[in-house]
């Protein structure tokens, strides 16, 4: 997954730079926060970070937007947005998994203990 | 030619020196900025983010940087919101990536913590089976014990159970270890000949020891009484016979007032060789008639008499 993306990066990176000479739409900008909204979505973000997903969705399509009018700037502003959003978002639902294994866990360890202490009386 | 020369450097410091003064010069603030900062000192003052997310907060603090610079260029404001925007965001992210780690660091140490207990119990069970072996092999060594310990066990186990039927039991135990025996008038307890001296109504300190235990059983129930008989074989003449016979009886009695029983709870006799138990044509019935019995009254101090 990591190693994807980050070839996807550099080659669209190139891209990006290539295009560079004349007016750059932000297409590399456009690809990872696609590739961010995708890997946030499969964290749990939609559970976990409703408001960044919305948020990073919104931003996607704004972009798309801006790119049909030829706004590449304001495109490009949208698109990197919408890829911390979604980071944000993936980030949130790592955590929020992972504190929730932690809660169950503790449960665990408590019932374990209430069960020997009743087994040692 | 020189001069001309440095013309154009003279400009070029000018004109870098203006960009500096402009670079240091505050600029009006941008509230946008000012919350990605704030955001981003409150992450870096917070250890379990510097601790478990360095990385994280470094792309925040570069990211911030940027967004700085765009200030200080006097970038238009939408840049510097932009730059400033994504800051925060990063900051955020190294914050949750951090809230994640510890949470992980967590589960982590329940697993140790979870197996730490499950082997502590399996050793504490192990533990118990080997204590509970201990305690039954002290058991049995409890039961071969003298007869000191019986009645020390016996005291123990009473204190522990107030029921009657425990008690009675306790009692038996009791008595067995002072080799009391059974007879039709009741429980006799026989002080042999061989633990006095010869001929003489000294008992010897293997015949005092009994006394003690008797004296303890005594003690422990205050309505029971006792009678103290001595008797005789048939060598010699029947007065000097009853003469050693009650003197024996009373060295008896001495005895176990000596431990602390009350004197009116004892009572007397010297038989002689009235009552054999045994035949005086040889040595070893002659020695059985040489005795001392102690007969032990019911729970109401009453003795069955002969």
């Amino acid at each position: 997954m990591r190693t994807l993306s980050v070839s996807a990066l550099s080659g669209l990176l190139i891209l990006a730079l290539a295009a560079c000479a004349s007016t750059p739409p932000p297409d590399a900008e456009m690809a990872l926060g696609k590739a961010a909204m995708g890997q946030a979505q499969s964290a749990g973000g939609n559970e976990y970070a409703p408001a960044e997903m919305r948020m990073a969705r919104d931003k996607l399509e704004r972009a798309q937007l801006a790119i049909n009018d030829k706004h590449y700037a304001q495109a490009r502003l949208l698109a990197e947005e919408a890829q911390v959003d979604a980071r944000l978002a993936q980030s949130k639902s790592e955590a929020g998994k992972a504190g929730k294994a932690a809660t169950a866990v503790k449960e665990d360890g408590r019932v374990l203990r209430e069960e020997l202490e009743r087994k040692t009386q | 030619m020189s001069m001309i020369r440095s013309n154009p450097r003279t400009l070029i410091a000018l004109a870098a020196s203006a960009v500096l003064m402009a670079c240091s010069s505050i600029p009006a603030s941008n509230p946008q900025l000012e919350t990605a900062r704030a955001d981003y000192r409150q992450a870096q003052n917070d250890a379990q983010t510097r601790e478990l997310a360095p990385a994280e907060l470094k792309q925040a603090g570069e990211a911030l940087e940027r967004a700085d610079q765009a200030y200080a260029r006097r970038d238009e404001a939408g840049s510097v919101n932009h730059l400033a925007y994504v800051a925060a965001q990063r900051t955020a992210i190294a914050q949750e990536s951090a809230r994640q780690r510890a949470a992980e660091r967590a589960v982590a140490q329940s697993q140790v913590e979870r197996d730490r207990m499950r082997l502590a119990a399996r050793t504490s069970e192990a533990d118990a089976a080997k204590l509970s072996a201990a305690a039954a092999q002290q058991q049995t060594l409890a039961a071969q014990r003298q007869t000191s310990m019986a009645v020390a066990d016996a005291e123990a186990a009473r204190r522990a159970a107030d029921d009657a039927q425990v008690r009675t039991y306790q009692l038996e135990t009791e008595l067995r270890a002072l080799n009391a025996k059974q007879t039709e008038r009741g429980l006799v307890i026989t002080i042999g000949d061989v633990l006095f001296d010869n001929n003489q109504a000294r008992l010897k300190p293997g015949g005092l020891r009994n006394l003690e235990q008797l004296a303890a059983f005594m003690k422990q129930y205050p309505q029971r009484r006792l009678l103290v008989e001595g008797h005789t074989d048939s060598v010699g003449s029947d007065s000097s016979n009853e003469g050693l016979s009650q003197r024996r009886a009373e060295a008896v009695r001495d005895a176990i007032v000596g431990q602390g029983v009350a004197a009116d709870r004892l009572s007397v006799r010297g038989l002689g060789e009235t009552r054999p138990v045994a035949g005086n044509d040889n040595a070893a019935g002659r020695q059985l008639n040489r005795r001392v019995e102690i007969l032990l009254s019911d729970v109401n101090g009453v003795i069955a008499s002969r």
